[in-house]
């Protein structure tokens, strides 16, 4: 049985928090596409229905909303892990 | 300067009620929003002129916000959701001044606020069906979706907070990055984007999500 100094736990304790709290970061890439794929048929259904603007832009909003939810948990969770650890 | 995030929860140990300066910044933001809607609002006319123009412009972009997705009650709920709209704007924008950091970057006003949001919506949605007609519809359409429905009920009020909570704090640690590396000039633009653009539009989305839910709650 080895026994590690508080010092040693506290450090590896502390490079895995940052590790993790970039590897939370990849989330990122998900709400990325969804936000952009979302963008994409708001302009064209603009092009199509150029009257709808602001009923279209609306919706795309509320959308992109709730698909850029889990981008914002990841970064709470690695800014929690960068700075209550 | 502070260097991110504060994050404290004292209750009922040591400390009783920490004095953050978030709660200093938003009491201050609340007597300046108070003083500006006393001025703006003074010496009222028929036919606008100068700064009541102003008043006026903001209450109908609100207005005009809530009446899609809420029909023929757009009056009612206009005093609760621009009072959300204002203070989380007034706040966003108030992280412009040096040394002073935005009362939205801290989870415990953004938490506060989403649950005024959350009880609302509930006894919105208790008003329009029954207490018992609401109730039972979360057990809708079959009985063994009550705990997701109600797991996803309860998701809302963190996922509303955690969303405006993220987005100033995320631009509060780039800029303190951005004084480290650059102290001049360089964060000039960048204040332009965080503060005003990115304040300014996670306002109207905390206002509209609010919307949202109470129209969900009422359909």
């Amino acid at each position: 049985m080895i026994e590690f100094s508080p010092e040693v736990v506290r450090t590896v304790i502390r490079t895995a928090s940052l590790i993790g709290a970039g590897a939370a970061l990849i989330a990122g890439v998900g709400p990325g596409i969804g936000m952009g794929y979302a963008a994409g048929k708001a302009t064209s259904a603009v092009r199509r229905q150029p009257q709808a603007r602001g009923s279209i832009i609306t919706t795309m909003l509320l959308g992109q909303i709730i698909s850029g939810s889990t981008g914002i948990y990841s970064l709470v969770i690695a800014i929690f892990l960068v700075f209550n650890t | 300067m502070n260097p991110g995030p504060q994050i404290k929860f004292y209750l009922f140990n040591k400390e009783y009620l920490p004095v953050t300066d978030t709660l200093i910044v938003g009491w201050v933001s609340v007597i300046l929003i108070v003083i500006l809607a006393k001025y703006l609002t003074t010496n009222l006319k028929m036919r606008p002129e100068g700064k009541q123009n102003v008043a006026e412009m903001i209450i109908e972009l609100i207005h005009s916000q809530i009446e899609p997705m809420l029909p023929n009650e757009g009056w009612k709920f206009l005093p609760f959701i621009a009072t959300i709209f204002i203070y989380v704007g007034f706040s966003n924008l108030i992280g412009l001044v040096p040394g002073v950091t935005s009362p939205t970057g801290d989870l415990n006003t953004t938490l506060g606020l989403a649950l005024v949001v959350f009880i609302v919506v509930q006894i919105e949605g208790m008003r329009e069906h029954g207490v018992w007609g609401y109730i039972k519809s979360f057990a809708e359409p079959v009985i063994f979706l009550l705990p997701i429905n109600v797991i996803g009920e309860l998701a809302k009020p963190i996922s509303h907070s955690f969303r405006l909570f993220g987005n100033i704090v995320g631009g509060g640690i780039i800029m303190t990055l951005i004084y480290q590396a650059a102290p001049a000039l360089v964060p000039v633009p960048l204040h332009a984007w965080f503060d005003f653009f990115v304040g300014m539009i996670q306002a109207l989305i905390f206002g509209m999500v609010a919307i949202a839910y109470i129209s969900v709650a009422k359909s």
